[in-house]
């Protein structure tokens, strides 16, 4: 269990510096691994969402283990790469990662039980490796830009927020800082429904207005979400009848008209993200923040979430097709 | 000068020695006190503009890495349109980012209700691990500001839109909580701007031989030992800048006392209204004459006691 932020606050830079953690493995093996593992702890749990953590795991996996510099021993490190799940509701595809980072040991099992460290939604003061608390759509961007500001200007710390008095005070100039080659980066993971909260775009506006280079957003896009739009009233087709809609029209338009840098990618080509997170890292810090646009599968994997999407946004299974989940994936 | 002017400048002299010091404003800085950080520290303040949820992530996020952000806007925009964001990245993620509410209360002048943010402690107390803070004059301003300084906490400071100048400060020494006259059987406890009305208050009630004193709350969260304080009083007068209910009220009924407790502050259905504060404060019974009358015949009723 990770301390409260004051007394993290005092732990001080460790020798190791944080680096790209790689896999004994393939990453495509590891991959399926991985969706066993989430299969295994929705339905240990209850029932979970299925499509939504079936779609972005292959975009975490490769994130943590071919782009993000981290430091699964000292999680709290100063200059660590950040990564902020803001689509909080998968947090299964992040604990399952960060657990193969050795972050935590504690099993998957417990997820969302009571007094397990696994909590329903991902809680930094509960967690090694969850960088910020979500849950509430619509926030991690903005908390990563701040975080991306502040390591843009400052010295990265943990020293505590505060200073003895007549300490002498650095007025931050403004240029980035001696480090920037290795200066931190912060992702931020968003859904594709997630991207209907207006605070996604108050951010968006903000960090191109700041030129943040250093901020790269990653979109799970599925295509889909929980119920998705309905025609507008007095439509002559009814709901069935239509081709759903994505939750956003337009997507990588309407972030390039935020004056972002946008990426589009296969989200499931694990060779193609791990080109388009460098290409996106490739930024200086002043350079306009990027955004890759993973085209994902709802349910990726597995057939029968595949194939109903709706029902598997948040779904509880039986035994019998849990063991139908686990059969249509690769044999280990 | 306005509470959260003074603010404003306490903080930007702060920052010639607080290098972590951030102040985020949502364009307003002329407005609610911001101007003078932004005006001394140009490089540590960020216009993040109107846009109070992601203001707050983004404070959030800075806090995070060790910085000291400060986040001003009107009570109304910081505590209603952001309450989410103070919720998750605040209050659940106890990052210390420190709010600065101007135009808290019920009196917003001719911007009116919009603009009014007469229940914003009912919001703001309700939040595990945020403190609150309604200073009455200058001395207690220095004193949140210094003490948040110090300790950074996730934090909301309520500052009245009515011009508090500094030779009319509360009596006393300014702490979290004080007792701004003697202590009597008859207690007026308030908090912020309320404070200068329960004091007025007892003023003519003391004129019409009625002793009363005034208990000042300035810090609400953690509330500390207003339960101690208020032992052995017999009759209690809440008077706030508040709805009557979810504020200082509330938090006084939740104590448990013996004695009877009746809450002055605005109703339940009031939202807010353009006026200047004299005519707000007369249509809602809330004046220095206005009140003393009410309690005096009040404490007169005997089936009240």
């Amino acid at each position: 269990m990770t301390q409260p932020v004051s007394q993290r606050a005092l732990i001080r830079p460790a020798r190791s510096a944080p680096a790209v953690q790689p896999a004994a493995t393939p990453l495509a093996e590891e991959a399926a691994e991985l969706r066993r593992e989430i299969l295994r702890a929705l339905f240990a749990t209850g029932g979970g969402h299925y499509g939504g953590s079936l779609s972005v795991i292959d975009l975490l996996l490769t994130l943590y283990r071919r782009q993000l510099r981290v430091c699964p021993e000292q999680p709290r490190h100063p200059l660590r790469d950040r990564l902020i799940l803001s689509k909080g509701h998968a947090a299964i595809a992040l604990y399952a990662v960060l657990r193969r980072l050795a972050y935590f040991s504690e099993p998957l099992s417990a997820y969302a039980t009571f007094g397990s460290p696994l909590e329903g939604h991902p809680d930094m003061l509960q967690l090694p490796g969850v960088d910020f608390s979500t849950g509430s759509l619509g926030q991690g961007l903005s908390v990563g830009l701040g975080v991306a500001l502040a390591l843009r200007t400052t010295e990265p710390t943990t020293e505590p927020a505060t200073e003895p008095t007549g300490a002498p005070a650095t007025e931050p100039s403004g240029e980035p800082a001696e480090h920037a080659e290795q200066a931190p980066r912060t992702w931020v993971v968003l859904g594709d429904g997630e991207c209907q909260e207006g605070q996604i775009w108050e951010a968006a506006m903000l960090a191109a207005q700041q030129q943040l280079g250093h901020l790269h957003a990653v979109i799970d896009h599925n295509r889909f979400q929980e119920w998705g739009w309905s025609p507008p009233a007095g439509h002559r087709e009814p709901r069935e009848a239509q081709a759903p809609a994505p939750p956003v029209a337009e997507l990588a338009a309407k972030w390039r008209a935020f004056g972002w840098r946008v990426l589009e990618v296969d989200g499931h080509d694990l060779d193609a993200l791990e080109r388009t997170f460098a290409q996106a890292a490739s930024s200086q810090p002043f350079d306009p923040p990027s955004v890759v646009i993973a085209h994902t599968v709802k349910g990726k994997g597995v057939p029968m979430v595949e194939q109903d999407p709706a029902r598997f946004h948040c779904a509880t299974v039986t035994a019998a097709e849990h063991q139908t989940l686990l059969a249509s994936l690769p044999c280990p | 000068m306005k509470l959260a002017d003074h603010c404003g400048r306490l903080l930007a002299e702060h920052g010639d020695h607080a290098p972590r010091l951030r102040v985020l404003d949502g364009d307003l800085a002329d407005s609610d006190g911001a101007i003078h950080f932004a005006t001394r520290h140009p490089a540590r303040f960020l216009m993040g503009g109107i846009a109070e949820q992601n203001l707050v992530s983004v404070a959030a996020g800075m806090a995070d890495t060790g910085l000291a952000p400060w986040v001003f806007s009107f009570a109304a925009f910081l505590c209603f349109r952001a309450y989410d964001q103070i919720r998750v990245c605040l209050s659940q993620a106890r990052q210390p980012v420190v709010l600065v509410g101007s135009h808290a209360g019920g009196l917003s002048g001719r911007n009116g209700k919009s603009h009014a943010a007469p229940n914003d402690l009912a919001l703001l107390l309700s939040l595990p691990g945020v403190q609150v803070w309604a200073p009455g004059d200058c001395a207690d301003t220095a004193l949140a500001v210094r003490t948040l300084v110090a300790d950074p906490a996730p934090a909301y400071l309520r500052f009245p839109r009515t011009p508090i100048d500094e030779v009319h400060g509360l009596p006393g020494q300014p702490a979290p909580l004080r007792w701004l006259t003697p202590r009597r059987p008859l207690a007026l406890v308030s908090t912020g701007l309320a404070s200068h009305w329960a004091l007025a208050a007892a003023q003519l009630l003391a004129a019409w031989g009625l002793e009363a004193s005034v208990l000042h709350c300035a810090r609400l969260a953690p509330l500390g030992a207003l339960g101690e304080e208020l032992r052995g009083v017999r009759r209690i007068f809440v008077i706030e800048d508040h709805c009557t209910f979810g504020g200082l009220g509330s938090l006084v009924h939740g104590l448990g006392l013996a004695a009877p407790v009746q809450v002055l502050g605005w109703p339940r259905d009031y939202c807010g209204q353009s006026g200047k504060d004299e005519e707000l404060l007369t249509a809602y019974g809330l004046t220095a004459p206005l009140l003393a009358q009410t309690i005096r015949t009040a404490v007169a009723d005997p089936t009240r006691s």
